[in-house]
């Protein structure tokens, strides 16, 4: 066990410039506290994606890292640092035990799903939420001449014979596909421990092996699905989003199929766990503009990423209401791995 | 447009001179970070990564495919002359090209993997070229049960990297199986043999146990030999004689095939390939004793197929959009960051894309030999190098390439623990690449099998009843078969002593029968 000693998050609520003066002693020494009680960097910003480069949070990070520099929103620079291992749990120890307020980190489910399997000693408690910056969808895909024709079909043959239908994902069980399978699975009135959940190395990869026809049915991001089902080899049997979604026109929500559940793939970027309000304060300006910005619209357009912009506030409520929900699907599959 | 029109429309895209350009550098920056041990194609193009975003989506890609064929083809280098493979697609060029390199031939042997490379990569592109939408389409038939008999047929290739003591190959192969076992299992999420390290979860990183049992025991080896005698007679020449590149030419011409092949099925890549072609051709051989002591062939195949596979594995990532290794993974997502979609509409919808990669991997290929042909006396004296220099020089290398994968000092004790078990395997005559063979294949082997029989409910019957899998599978049992017959036959010492000399003869003769004919 690593004994980091964990720093609680400081939650963003005093209103800015109100308790300026109590604030200024608390972050005395990486403090670039103008007389106006602002914050600014003093030195060139680390944005950390704890994976190797070219996966997602790499692509995150990198992309912020140019649109942030290119339309001049940040006086410092900014570098990426990649820093792979453990599903991210080399990441996180990295910027908790730096603890400085130029070292942030981009994030996804995993920073919620990976200590609930107890694989890492961090969790998003430790940290300072920042920014959320943008959202995908899991879509469920079965090959374009399967018998199934919805999600509640699919459920539906699950309950009747669990073994004859076999559900792929790519990712480890436990990790983000088979957490939003199982909790739509759930939803729709399935027995998620029935399952039998294959897992790929990716979501490209579970969607080639569909489309071979080695198993029935895919749990993946919309942008992974696309490929196949544009070509018409496969065909969507829902997506995940709460609303329609522009991109998948002819897909329903399960909301739209009675079914209330929805799952999201938020991408966003946090800090370290000791921030000061003019710190968050400073972040989430800068993100706040960067996502307004033609280029990073552009850029999000070509990754399939929906808008989904939440400052360091919602952010940090919308990641303690995904994590109380995570924990209950985990719960329920019997795939919790932090307590006992 | 027929594909003749369409390749001549890639060649427009491929020579324009900004795109020649970056072949060219491509080829350069990988060729140079492969040669260092512990960089190899994925450290190469996560390092080019950042210099291609930004760029036309084209240009960036044509220069991170040259970027990738540059570092297998480097890899080859310090294989052959410090016995230090940086990746796994080179661990089987070092079989016959470090001793080759060891006897003097030190530029032959480079000269041979640069050619090799070459035909693999250019056999390779024609390949893509005509069959690739087709190839996409049989590669998706693969199946876990199909990919594990394909494991377990590339495992039978213990037989022949065993050396004279099958028993002890085999025990190798198992510890080799064994590690690959280490870290959190990716089906259960269970972590396994890794004594509440931390460090192990993730399991063992391929390279420290390359360069432990070959680079670092070799390193041991030489200072247990207290020999003071610096260069073997290292001879710089590369030129090869008519009968050399008529045993040559028809071995990479195989292995290039194969290895093409290989690389088109995600998972199974340019270290299966090479590996595969190795004792493929092993087999075939007349002289199969004379392997493992600087054979031409034995240089040929393995080289020539990790280029023809590193060309097959841009079949699965442009046509369906999966990756089949780690180095295409982080090239699709470069792609996708550059705004294409690889996938079976690609074609369609982005043929420049497609085809000035082909093109341009035409136009790679030759600047790559082109480049690395006159490097060759340059690299080469490397090994004339006084061994007071060397020996330090190589442990250098091997600390640096293993403290640059992760930044951690645990990997290094790791690294010295695997180059004492590397160093206690050789005294006692376990062969190292049995073991290289199993890590490798046996992480695959076991997650493709429980994938299996995850879907079959546990009916290990799928194995068989799958066409696909059950012909693989009876080829392993065959490719078994013979030898384990034949070595129980021999159960008696001529085996140990016939061999060699038999074997020497008949490669002389064939040599001297290919320059008769000149």
């Amino acid at each position: 066990m690593l004994s980091t000693p964990r720093t609680p998050r400081v939650t963003a609520t005093v209103a800015a410039g109100a308790s300026v003066v109590l604030l200024a002693g608390a972050c005395g020494e990486t403090g670039g506290q103008d007389a106006n009680g602002e914050w600014a960097p003093e030195q060139p910003i680390e944005l950390v994606a704890p994976a190797e480069t070219g996966g997602g949070w790499d692509q995150l990070a990198r992309t912020s890292e140019r649109v942030l520099v290119d339309n001049e929103l940040v006086e410092q620079d900014v570098q990426v640092e990649n820093k792979p291992g453990g599903g991210g749990a080399i990441g996180w120890s990295y910027v908790d035990s730096a603890n400085d307020p130029h070292r942030l980190f981009v994030t996804s489910p995993p920073i919620l799903l990976v200590p609930l399997a107890g694989e890492s000693d961090h969790g998003h408690n430790d940290f300072t939420p920042l920014a959320g910056l943008a959202t995908e969808y899991m879509t469920f895909a079965v090959p374009d001449d399967s018998p199934v024709q919805s999600f509640d079909d699919l459920v539906q043959r699950i309950s009747e014979d669990p073994e004859s239908v076999s559900v792929a994902g790519g990712s480890a069980p436990g990790s983000m596909d088979h957490v939003a399978l199982a909790g739509a699975v759930q939803a729709a009135g399935g027995d998620p421990t029935e399952l039998n959940y294959i897992p790929y190395d990716g979501g490209g990869e579970a969607m080639t092996q569909m489309v071979g026809g080695h198993v029935d049915a895919v749990a993946s991001g919309a942008a992974e699905a696309a490929p196949m089902v544009e070509s018409g080899d496969a065909r969507l049997l829902a997506v995940t989003a709460p609303e329609p979604v522009d991109s998948l026109p002819d897909t329903p929500t399960l909301q739209e199929e009675g079914i209330d559940y929805d799952f999201n793939i938020w991408r966003g970027v946090m800090g370290p766990g000791d921030m000061t309000d003019e710190q968050v304060a400073y972040y989430d300006r800068i993100f706040a503009e960067m996502v307004e910005t033609e280029d990073w619209q552009q850029e999000a357009e070509n990754l399939g990423w929906e808008q989904s912009y939440m400052d360091s506030e919602e952010f940090g409520e919308f990641l303690d209401e995904s994590y109380a929900e995570s924990a209950e699907v985990l719960d329920e599959v019997g795939l919790r791995g932090d307590q006992g | 447009m027929d594909t003749l029109s369409l390749l001549g429309y890639g060649f427009g895209i491929a020579l324009s001179p900004e795109n020649l350009v970056f072949v060219f550098i491509g080829v350069l920056a990988g060729t140079v970070i492969g040669v260092l041990p512990g960089l190899g194609p994925i450290s190469a193009i996560a390092l080019m990564i950042p210099v291609a975003y930004g760029m036309d989506a084209t240009t960036a890609i044509i220069m991170l495919a040259g970027v990738y064929y540059g570092a297998v083809f480097g890899g080859s280098t310090s294989s052959i002359l410090l016995n230090a493979p940086g990746i796994a697609g080179t661990v089987a060029t070092s079989f016959d090209g470090y001793p080759m390199a060891r006897k003097g031939g030190a530029g032959k042997a480079l000269a041979i993997a640069a050619l090799s490379s070459f035909l693999g990569g250019t056999v390779g592109v024609v390949l893509l070229m005509l069959i690739a939408p087709y190839l996409a389409r049989v590669a998706m038939s693969f199946g876990p049960a199909e990919y594990f008999a394909l494991m377990v047929l590339g495992l039978t290739a213990v037989v022949s990297l065993a050396g004279d003591n099958l028993t002890k190959g085999l025990i190798s192969a198992v510890l080799g199986v064994m590690i690959a076992l280490v870290g959190i299992d990716g089906q259960t999420a269970t972590v396994r043999f890794t004594f509440d390290l931390p460090e192990l979860y993730e399991g063992v990183e391929f390279l420290i146990v390359a360069l432990g049992v070959f680079a670092l025991a070799e390193v041991f080896t030489i200072l247990a030999r207290r020999t003071a005698a610096g260069s073997d007679g290292t001879v710089t020449s590369l030129r090869l004689t008519r009968g050399e590149i008529g045993q040559m030419a028809p071995a990479a011409g195989r292995g290039s095939l194969l290895g093409f092949f290989a690389g088109v099925l995600p998972g199974a890549g340019a270290t299966v390939a090479s590996f595969l072609g190795y004792s493929a051709e092993k087999r075939i051989a007349r002289d199969p004793q004379t392997f493992g002591t600087g054979n031409i062939k034995g240089i040929a195949a393995p080289e020539s197929a990790n280029n023809g596979a590193a060309v097959g594995s841009f079949v699965p990532l442009l046509t369906l959009g999966v990756p089949g290794s780690g180095t295409t993974a982080i090239l699709l997502g470069a792609l996708l960051v550059l705004g294409v979609q690889p996938g079976p509409l690609m074609l369609t919808d982005r043929p420049e894309v497609f085809w000035g990669v082909v093109a341009s991997m035409y136009v790679g290929n030759i600047v790559l030999l082109v480049l690395n042909l006159p490097l060759i006396p340059v690299f080469a004296k490397v090994l004339k190098t006084p061994k007071a220099l060397l020996v330090p020089l190589v442990v250098v290398f091997c600390v640096v390439g293993v403290y640059g994968l992760s930044f951690s000092v645990f990997d290094l004790w790791l690294l010295l623990g695997f180059g004492v078990l590397g160093y206690l395997m050789r005294q006692n005559g376990f062969p190292a690449a049995p073991l290289i063979l199993g890590l490798i294949l046996g992480g695959l082997m076991e997650e493709s099998m429980r994938q299996a029989l995850q879907i079959s409910n546990g009916a290990w019957s799928i194995f068989v009843t799958q066409p696909i899998s059950a012909t693989l599978l009876a080829l392993a049992v065959l490719s078994l078969a013979g030898p384990l017959l034949r070595a129980l036959r021999q159960r008696r010492p001529a085996a140990a002593t016939g061999g060699p000399g038999n074997g020497g003869g008949q490669g002389e003769s064939e040599e001297t029968r290919g320059q008769a004919r000149s």
